[in-house]
């Protein structure tokens, strides 16, 4: 099987209303009488509050509510950790930590009433250097930590929110009988997802039930998130995305409908939060975090991996939010899609007071990938081996053992290398300002349950009710495509019902490169039922044998005899009433040897990775620092292709994201956890100009999602920044030990002075 | 008091609202903006001078250049008189901000925001523009180095509104260049700035003028460095020593765009390549306009 | 104090009030209702604001409202002209220069303008023509190639029945 070509001029279903300007995302909804919403935030970093007095806010001609955590339940949130109340209560812990909440008649009046709200604190020492906040004389973020719900693989110690191993053999000894040892040491900025709409929620009571309009990746999410906060039924929620602006994971977990919710129950009237990209920037929960990465490996002179050592440090910022996975999964990406003999990996996940870190597309994975692909290419070096061969000579393959003795199947990994050294045409000869660099990923499928209805209507066209979020990629809306291909009509005659908690079943959302993986999984199930009840009665109605039949061009009909078939609307009418519900089988997580590892939250081994090799051309400004990348050729192994259209879209987005995490992103702090350049001028995303040519290939095989594939959002990202730091190192003589590689880190390691 | 807004159609009613309290605004672009970032909050009376009839006239004779204050960047770089003989300012004005900025941004409200990075200020003052001042009481006619009194700052009386920058015709044998460290090749503001305008005779340098931007309080010239230059065979050697002497007069700042050291060092590279390819210009040869992209090589290898 | 002014928007002559200092996007979205210019980040950095001005790019949210009294704008809704969905427009569906959205109306207002000011431009003149307006979805790709599509005139008409336009909850496409 092929790759399935995108058909021929498909068209999305939500296009229409996007190219001209009629399509409605949250901020452009308003309801009759609605208030406007505005945030006070924390006035320090890291504070005990002694008082609120929000006499004056409510003074104020205009104001219709202020809300504190006062008037909500005593209720924490959190993943893994439950650490966080919606509005401080007791402490302050970031620069961008709600205290209060305020609706007034107008923006400049609520901004004015939160303004006026009166807290007094007690300062408290801030700690924002996450490594430092190990030490034992560290002020601590949590002082209850220990007292906190939270999973019982959770080893928090002190600031350390969680502690993961990953334990493969004796690493130790191993080392010892290395011909060559390689350290080295990378760390990473924070950075952001900077989706282009800024977020916002509009909240709305009727009697005891709210519904939630919110710019959200993951409904379901939120409305567990609104339901335990203010310790109501999730059926008394209903959260409604409307057109959603873009995410990269920054809008993933419970965000702000908890607060805007309340402020509408407070205001007995609806609300409306918009954000402005300042606020994008410094309050919401989801950024990129910053890593410090210690690598150690030892090799033989054939370039066989015997042993990696390696210690992350993560920065999880103020609290847990979804992100209490990251330390885990970031010692996997230490690992990488290699073989190594023994391993030892720790990665320690700290609270500061730092925004918050959280899913930002393929978290963890691009800046370790960055440190440890240097390091690869620092390894190749010592053993005077060229670095692509190395690679080569260590890749996983099928039958091979991951990092916790999981057995792969069939991996596409090696592929991918010869494909992408294949289409830059690797080892060729460049200006001495040029080079090109290589460097491997990989990134897990990630099984979860969704369910699906697919339901036929009387003129044979169909419509699927799912609870799959759009982020835009695109993945939800190719579902009539497929639904389409099952049943045998049109795309155009399949609609969707999407993005509404009240009407699908649960599903985890816009995540995790998970839409098609497991949604799609649950959608072509319920197609599959809807299919095998046309073919009943079409085999009824035509007294033919139903392997004889077929559905196509909204016909049933036996193979070969096209005068012998019925029209699925009339099937329609015979039957009545033609639906299918589906969920499909969920996946485990592939056995593994992991009793020797620690912090076990469901990382510790990688279902049907999806592996990436990029090879970046770059040019450098050895006098400036200044690197122009001008070229990216991506191999990639997601299983099958179900919409070529739609997967290189995934590609050339996810580099171009890559190409500004390597050279441009990076969260600036003061010494106080404050962000420096919380806005577009000074936090620079890639532009047109500057956006490489990209090349995609696949490498395709039959995987075990649905209809043979994988993932695919979320590992372009993934291997773009380590590419490119080694086509600069090549050029430059030396690595670039900080993400982002801006001009004047890249000139100082030209120039002698960087890491 | 409640805001107001008047749009101007004649110079006088413009002066007029002026000099009652009202502040200019033409392109609107940074005016808004330091609002939304809390630099200064809109004025409360606003005169809209964009409809004035006659200020984006833009005449070019032997005598020189006339850019009336409405004449925007978009006007600059799409002539071609400008893009010959005052190349430096074409440089400058096809990299301000992106093609919106370009479209709506104005000479007279770029020189007047007296931003130390503003892109066409080392050019002007290269070029030794003088800026003209009206007022309802009449009006005066001072340099850009008089006019710039610090960061965002002006010596020009509230009720006086810029109409007019003149730049005098450069003579025989000048080539410029303006030149600014990008981290991106659009939408990007100069972290350091350098413009070069030489005049060459028999060979030899027989003027210039070197100024830096970004890297000081207000955008300057350099004389120093300009006496390094003039005199010699403009040699790789004597391009060196200028550019040494430019970097020496930098009084950069550390901020999230980058440290001083940085800064300073960048300004001897940028003020390198502004004098090399100001010195090309001058002898005949080609470099592209704007010149900053091509310095970091096109996107062809 | 609001005063009185009419906006030309889309070839449509609206009276409203305005506050004085309102820009021209707030104007638009908020007195007009039309909600296709978007805010991505208030500060002239993004282009999602992007409208015409007499023909000429503007970012909205950084131009008062008041200063384009008198002048023609048009905004996302108004590119299709008589058409349901205009040539440009449909290429950027054909090519995926279309994801999330967010950025599109921008882009589109400048395609509008690179290609009104320079019929056939080079893929390096459509790059710079676009790097005012920030997409995070789409690497570029399918927005450069739709401009390139439209610039040739040959851009097919959609397939398929109308959609329903209205995101209105419960949200249904198709």
């Amino acid at each position: 099987m092929a790759t399935v070509e995108t058909a021929p001029g498909f068209v999305r279903q939500d296009g229409k209303e996007k190219v001209t300007g009629t399509g409605r995302y949250t901020a452009d909804l308003t309801l009759t009488g609605m208030a406007h919403v505005k945030f006070r935030y924390a006035d320090h970093s890291h504070a005990k509050i002694l008082k609120i007095d929000t006499a004056k806010a409510r003074a104020l001609p205009g104001v219709v509510a202020v809300v504190t955590q006062a008037d909500l339940p005593d209720v924490r949130f959190g993943g893994f950790v439950q650490d966080r109340y919606l509005f401080a209560r007791d402490v302050v812990r970031f620069e961008g930590e709600i205290v209060a909440g305020v609706a007034a008649l107008t923006e400049d009046i609520a901004a004015e009433a939160a303004r006026l709200i009166e807290v007094e604190y007690e300062p408290l020492p801030v700690i924002s250097d996450y490594v430092e906040a190990m030490s034992p004389d560290a002020p601590l973020v949590h002082e209850g930590l220990a007292d906190y719900e939270k999973d019982e693989n959770i080893l928090a110690n002190g600031n350390t929110m969680a502690f993961h191993t990953i334990v493969k053999g004796d690493a130790d000894a191993a080392m010892a009988g290395a011909d060559v040892v390689v350290k080295s040491h990378y760390r990473s900025d924070a950075s952001q997802g900077v989706p282009i709409e800024p977020r916002a929620v509009v909240a709305q009571w009727q009697g005891d039930k709210v519904t939630v309009w919110s710019s959200t990746q993951v409904p379901y999410a939120a409305r567990a998130g609104v339901a335990q906060t203010l310790g109501i039924p999730e059926a008394d929620v209903r959260i409604i995305v409307p057109l959603l602006g873009g995410g990269f994971g920054a809008k993933c977990d419970l965000h702000f409908e908890g607060q805007v919710a309340a402020i509408a129950r407070a205001a007995h009237r609806p609300v409306r939060l918009v954000f402005s990209r300042e606020e994008e920037f410094k309050a919401i929960a989801q950024r990129r975090e910053g890593i410090s990465m210690d690598f150690e490996t030892g090799v033989t002179r054939a370039g066989e991996l015997i042993a990696r050592r390696a210690t992350l440090i993560l920065d999880k910022g103020a609290y847990c939010g979804e992100g209490g996975f990251l330390g885990q999964m970031a010692a996997m990406h230490a690992c990488g899609p290699y073989q190594i003999g023994a391993i030892k990996i720790e990665s320690h996940l700290n609270y500061t007071n730092n925004q918050p870190s959280g899913s930002v597309r393929a978290p963890t994975a691009p800046q370790v990938c960055w440190g440890l692909e240097q390091h690869m290419d620092e390894v190749a070096a010592a053993i005077d081996m060229d670095p692509v061969e190395l690679r080569r000579r260590t890749l996983i393959e099928e039958g091979a053992e991951g990092p916790t003795r999981q057995v792969f199947d069939h991996v596409g990994v090696k592929d991918t290398l010869e494909k992408a050294v294949e289409m830059i045409d690797y080892g060729r000869e460049l200006p001495e300002d040029e080079a090109i660099g290589v460097a491997i990923g990989w990134w897990p499928c990630m099984p979860a349950s969704s369910g699906a209805y697919v339901q036929m209507n009387g003129d044979g066209s169909a419509t699927i009710v799912t609870g799959a979020q759009e982020n835009g990629s695109g993945a939800v809306m190719a579902m009539p495509m497929f639904v389409g291909q099952e049943l045998g009509i049109d795309p155009d005659d399949v609609s969707v019902i999407y993005q509404d908690t009240d009407v699908a079943p649960w599903d985890m959302g816009s995540c995790g490169s998970q839409t098609t993986f497991n949604s799609g999984r649950a959608i072509l199930a319920a197609a599959q039922e809807v299919r095998e009840q046309l073919l009943d009665a079409a085999a009824e109605q035509l007294e033919a044998d139903r392997g004889d039949l077929e559905l196509t061009e909204g016909s049933a009909r036996v193979k070969g005899s096209p005068e012998r078939s019925v029209a699925i609307a009339d099937l329609v009418g015979e039957i009545g009433t033609v639906h299918g519900k589906g969920s499909g089988e969920v996946l485990d997580a592939p056995e593994g040897d992991t009793g020797g590892c620690v912090g076990r939250l469901g990382n510790e081994t990688f279902l049907a990775p999806q592996l990436i090799t990029q090879a970046a051309h770059v040019k450098v400004d050895r006098e400036t620092g200044v690197v122009r990348v001008l070229r990216v050729a991506a191999a990639h192994d997601s299983g099958r292709i179900l919409n070529k259209k739609g997967a290189d879209g995934q590609v050339f987005g996810g580099v171009v994201m890559g190409v500004g995490l390597a050279l441009s992103e990076g969260t600036m702090l003061d010494d106080q956890g404050r962000q420096r350049n919380p806005h577009l001028l000074d936090y620079k995303l890639v532009t047109c100009s500057d956006a490489p040519q990209i090349d995609v290939e696949w490498i395709e095989y039959d995987s075990v999602g649905p209809r043979g594939s994988k993932g695919v959002g979320e590992p372009p990202q993934v291997p773009t920044a380590g590419a490119i730091a080694n086509a600069i190192a090549k050029v430059i003589g030396r690595h670039v030990g900080e993400l982002p590689m801006t001009p004047e880190r890249v000139w100082l390691a030209t120039h002698g002075n960087g890491a | 008091m409640s805001p107001s807004f008047t749009s101007a159609s004649t110079l006088d009613d413009a002066l007029a609202a002026v000099a009652s309290g009202a502040r200019p605004v033409a392109g609107g672009t940074d005016l808004v903006v330091g609002a939304r970032q809390g630099k200064a909050p809109l004025p409360n009376d606003i005169v809209a001078i964009d409809r004035v009839e006659g200020l984006r006239a833009l005449e070019i004779s032997d005598a020189g250049l006339r850019l009336g204050t409405l004449v925007t960047h978009g006007d600059i770089v799409a002539n071609a008189d400008i893009r010959n003989r005052f190349t430096a300012l074409a440089d400058a004005s096809a990299i301000v901000g992106s093609h919106a900025t370009r479209a709506q941004g104005t000479i007279g409200g770029n020189v007047m925001n007296a931003s130390p990075a503003m892109d066409t200020g080392g050019p002007l003052l290269c070029f030794d523009a003088t800026v003209t001042l009206r007022s309802a009481k009449g009006e005066r006619t001072i340099g850009l180095d008089a006019l710039w009194t610090g960061p965002g700052k002006t010596s020009a009386a509230p009720d006086e509104l810029l109409v007019s920058v003149d730049l005098p015709a450069p003579g025989e044998g000048t080539g410029s260049c303006y030149v600014r460290l990008e981290y991106r090749r659009q939408m990007e503001i100069a972290v350091v700035g350098a413009t070069a305008v030489v005049v060459l005779g028999d060979g030899n340098v027989a003027d210039a003028r070197i100024a830096i931007t970004a890297l000081t309080p207000t955008i300057r010239r350099v004389p120093a460095a300009e006496k390094t230059l003039v005199g010699t065979a403009a040699d790789a050697d004597a391009v060196k020593a200028a550019a040494r002497a430019t970097a020496a007069a930098a009084t950069p700042i550390s901020d999230v765009r980058g440290s001083a050291e940085y800064r300073r060092a960048m300004a001897e590279v940028m003020a390198t390549r502004a004098i090399a390819a100001a010195l090309t210009r001058a002898r005949g040869g080609s470099v592209p306009i704007p010149a900053s992209p091509a310095m970091y090589g096109a996107k062809e290898s | 104090m609001k005063v009185a002014a009419t906006l030309m928007v889309n070839g449509t002559s609206y009276p409203v009030e305005l506050d004085p200092h309102v820009s021209l996007l707030r104007a638009v979205r908020d007195e007009l209702g039309l909600t296709g210019s978007k805010e991505g980040c208030d500060d002239s950095e993004c282009g999602a604001c992007m409208m015409l001005l007499d023909g000429e790019p503007v970012n909205s949210c950084s131009y008062l409202a008041m200063q384009a009294v008198g002048r023609e704008v048009t905004t996302v809704e108004g590119l299709a002209g008589d058409e349901e969905v205009g040539p440009l427009q449909r290429a950027f569906l054909q090519q995926f220069g279309v994801q999330c959205g967010f950025c599109t109306p921008g882009m589109l207002i400048s395609a509008t303008a690179l290609l009104r000011s320079n019929p056939a431009p080079s893929d390096e003149e459509i790059r710079i023509g676009l790097s005012g307006n920030l997409c995070r979805c789409t690497g570029y790709d399918g927005i450069v190639k739709a401009v390139q599509q439209a610039a040739s005139g040959d851009v097919p008409p959609m397939r398929g029945a109308p959609v329903h336009a209205d995101a209105t909850p419960p949200h249904h496409a198709g």
